[in-house]
């Protein structure tokens, strides 16, 4: 074959590829040909685009335990509670409910006249449908725990159900707020039961359109939604985009109206784009390092103090976070429910040197942490080295790929055989509650590989506190039981709680009324275009 | 030669089926048990039960194997652990995007490997030999995360001529595809100057030149095809690893592809789909190789597949 000709052929091919690509692709419409000239905000019939950082992973909300695929769910589904926006539980597809004294059963009155998206009535049956799906141990869902204490629910009369559960249990509204429990048309779960993920109908503001995975998720305008004038966009379109640096750069383009999340250290970029802001809210995940309450020198309380001294834990922020977190004042955060502020152990390395040496380690001693490789991980545990080596403890960083490290945590049956000495970890209770924020990770049942209590921290008062707090849904009184529960924690230091890193998001000035809550899950019902 | 491929395509069964194995093995022996990693970061012990029931991860390996081949003989991959899809659907559909990137890389990267390679071998040691190599040593030693950043940096953000991601018409394909190209494109370059300069020595270029035939027919004509068969070969080793899904181009632009469909299954050991897609490339070298034996046929009759060969 001659050059000539075949340079020829390259060049035809590459047109024809290409041509062919735009044409004969996959894709029905255009996707990227949303205007890029960002000074033009979109219209509402256009709709918003938001960037994620991964792919959804399915739009059945008993069955998700991600917070994307929540984000996209929120816009599809709601439940009969849910959270507003500092996370206090709010009726929403319930008028209101009761509970009983001990907390075992909840009654429910739903609201009349709403419809799902696929046609079905939204009444008592389809609440049931739901509940019962999600009690089923049979049905294998992914957030079953959540309803496991579900003995039976009852019809009571069209818009009346009840929920009676095996034993009491305190935190239950904030499960029946969780996003999994959406409620999905009962029509649907009959029809496509296992594929609900990808056929999802339930009675939220945006219906489902289309889901092409790793390139789009888009949701439409619900014309019946019950509320007057909501939702205010035609449109929502998710594009999963997992390098951070093109996030940042779709909003620098307007190729994205939103984006979440956005790394700390491109805030600076961004600030200086005129049109576009940066939001943030504090999070509910606490950042700590745990120590195992079981190994020496461990078992001194002394010496897991004189680490909680040893720790600049504002250094951290600054250094870890840019800035981007606000130090921890107990082992939960403030967003979640029955928080209790605690005296914070102020940086003191010299008092942590005395009470090294009062515990029998003046010299220090020599430890090893665990925890991920993620750069932001390794950034986390190099810091801590660099401080405990101030005091005389000498730290080496053992940064393990996820898989890996599950293994090495939570394939341990026995806790005398964990080799586990400090682990590097972060917790966000899901349900915002002060359960699911302290019982797996303080409770003596919530060793691993039961759960997560990486401290093998083990105290009677606290173990009997955290089961009283279950036993009643008084707030009042649950208050007090997480209250004295934190303070022993605290005291007792079987972690060094560290920071609750903000939620870092970026927006076209233009978007308004969309917001991320603390739990980071997105709150898509008031988002609007508001052009000048 | 139909006889020659069908006989090739047939011994590709038990290589598979040998590959499968393998795969297989490697896959459950990393660290990491998918129940956990996909029950998510506050799961109960009960949902990472469920989870492993669900998938039969709680059966002894050999079982898993067996059930694993036995469904894979009637053309059913299983199903995904993340997301609970048939696995043959989600290759399906991050297929067609990585060929199509694919395609389009491949094009550039030949149309200006051979051309930057072909103008260097002529003018040897003069300067646009010397440019030429440059721009080929740049495209082979500049990664291509800092690439595709500064060419969104400076085509999208600054610019406005493209979009920095995802899939959709022709503008969508120019940063990525040039991005995935850029590095094939200098290999490409790179081995076509050798082998031509190689093939400039022989006698009857020497004969050629000699009895009159002006340079250009000289090297249209009768030195590029010769000097074709290296690059050939190279050329369609590259086109299998592209065609495996690029992992750090298809995450830079938001590519629907098998690369990030891989990255992911990974993190997550989804063991189902990264089995799958090892299978899957597998085949794809396995047909490629075939198909540049081929091509070496067409270009030098002289190579030719008869029985026995």
């Amino acid at each position: 074959m001659k050059l000539s000709r075949l340079l020829t052929v390259l060049s035809l091919t590459l047109v024809l590829v290409v041509a062919g690509c735009s044409n004969g692709g996959d894709t029905e419409e255009d996707t990227s040909s949303k205007n890029n000239d960002k000074t033009t905000p979109p219209s509402s019939e256009e709709g918003l685009t938001i960037a994620v950082e991964s792919n959804f992973t399915s739009l059945d909300p008993h069955d998700t335990n991600d917070n994307q695929s929540y984000s996209a769910q929120s816009a599809i589904y709601e439940g009969l509670l849910g959270f507003d926006e500092d996370l206090n539980i709010v009726p929403v597809l319930a008028k209101d409910f009761s509970v009983n004294e001990d907390s075992t059963e909840f009654t429910f009155t739903l609201k009349e006249g709403i419809t799902f998206h696929d046609g079905a009535p939204f009444n008592a049956e389809a609440v049931k449908a739901n509940l019962d799906r999600l009690s089923d141990p049979e049905s294998q869902l992914r957030r079953a725990s959540l309803f496991e204490l579900v003995e039976k629910t009852e019809v009571l009369s069209e818009y009346e159900v009840k929920v009676t559960l095996k034993e009491p249990f305190g935190a239950m509204p904030n499960n029946f707020a969780h996003p999994a429990a959406g409620m999905i048309s009962p029509k649907a779960l009959e029809q496509s039961n296992q594929d609900i993920a990808r056929n999802p109908a339930g009675t939220g503001p945006f219906k489902f359109v289309e889901w092409k995975s790793g390139d789009h998720l888009t949701v439409e305008k619900n014309e019946e939604y019950r509320e007057e004038g909501l939702p205010k966009v035609d449109k929502i379109e998710f594009k999963p985009v997992p390098e951070s640096g093109s996030r940042v750069a779709m909003l620098q383009t307007g190729e994205a109206d939103f984006a979440f999340p956005v790394a700390p250290n491109q805030v600076e970029t961004l600030k200086e784009e005129e049109g576009v802001s940066i939001e943030t809210k504090p999070s509910l995940v606490v950042k700590y390092f745990s120590m195992n309450t079981m190994k020496e020198p461990f078992t001194d309380p002394k010496v897991r103090k004189a680490m909680n001294y040893a720790i600049d834990k504002e250094a951290y922020i600054k250094v870890v976070y840019d800035g981007y977190a606000t130090q921890t004042k107990s082992v939960i955060a403030p967003n979640t429910q029955h928080y209790e502020e605690q005296e914070v152990y102020e940086y003191d390395p010299e008092k942590a040197k005395e009470l090294l040496a009062e515990a029998g380690y003046p010299d220090g001693f020599e430890t090893t942490i665990w925890g991920g490789t993620s750069s932001l991980k390794q950034k986390m545990m190099s810091f801590y080295k660099q401080q405990l080596s101030q005091v005389g403890v000498t730290l080496n960083v053992v940064p393990m790929e996820g898989g890996t490290l599950g293994d090495k945590i939570w394939g341990v049956d026995n806790p005398e055989d964990a080799e586990l000495e400090l682990y590097n970890g972060g917790w966000s209770p899901s349900t915002a509650d002060a359960d699911w924020g302290m019982r797996p990770l303080f409770s003596s049942n919530s060793f691993p590989p039961d759960a997560y209590n990486t401290a093998y921290y083990k105290n009677e008062k606290v173990d009997e506190l955290l089961q009283k707090g279950l036993s009643t849904a008084d707030d009042k009184e649950r208050g007090e039981y997480y209250a004295e529960a934190q303070k022993i924690i605290w005291d007792e230091s079987p972690w060094v709680p560290l920071a609750v890193p903000d939620i870092l998001y970026g927006k076209q000035d233009y978007v308004q009324g969309l917001t991320m809550l603390s739990s980071g899950v997105m709150d898509l019902k008031q988002a609007e275009i508001v052009s000048e | 030669m139909l006889k020659y491929s069908v006989k090739r395509i047939l011994g590709m069964i038990p290589l598979l089926f040998v590959i499968s194995l393998i795969a297989f093995m490697f896959v459950h022996l990393i660290p990491g048990d998918p129940a956990r990693l996909i029950a998510g970061t506050d799961a109960t012990i009960e949902e990472i039960e469920n989870i492993r029931e669900k998938y039969g991860l709680d059966q002894p390996l050999y079982k898993q194997y067996m059930d694993y081949m036995g469904n894979l003989f009637q053309g059913d991959l299983g199903q995904s652990i993340v997301t609970g899809r048939p696995v043959l659907d989600m290759l399906v559909e991050r297929f067609g995007p990585t060929l199509r990137l694919t395609l389009a890389s491949m094009a550039w990267a030949l149309l200006f490997g051979l051309l930057i390679g072909v103008i260097s071998a002529v003018k040897r040691n003069k300067w646009p030999d010397h440019l030429s190599m440059f721009f080929a040593v740049s495209g082979v030693s500049i990664p291509s995360f800092w690439l595709g950043l500064m060419m969104i940096q400076l085509f999208s953000v600054q610019l406005g001529w493209f979009p920095t991601g995802g899939i959709g018409g022709i503008e969508t394909y120019i940063l990525p595809s040039f991005t995935l190209g850029a590095g094939v494109a200098a290999i490409i370059a790179r081995f076509t100057r050798s082998s031509l300069m190689d093939v400039l020595k022989e006698d009857y270029i020497r004969t050629g030149r000699s009895k009159g035939l002006t340079e250009f027919k000289v090297i249209n004509r009768h030195a590029v095809r010769n000097a074709l068969i290296p690059v050939v070969t190279m050329s369609g080793l590259q086109f299998g690893f592209l065609l495996s899904g690029s992992i750090i181009t298809e995450t830079i632009f938001s590519w629907p592809g098998l690369g990030r469909l891989l990255i992911n299954s990974i993190t997550a050991r989804d063991y189902p789909v990264i089995q799958s897609e090892i299978l899957l490339f597998s085949l794809e070298f396995l047909l490629i190789n075939l198909l540049v034996d081929l091509l070496y046929g067409f270009l030098n009759p002289k190579i030719r597949y008869e029985e026995g060969s």
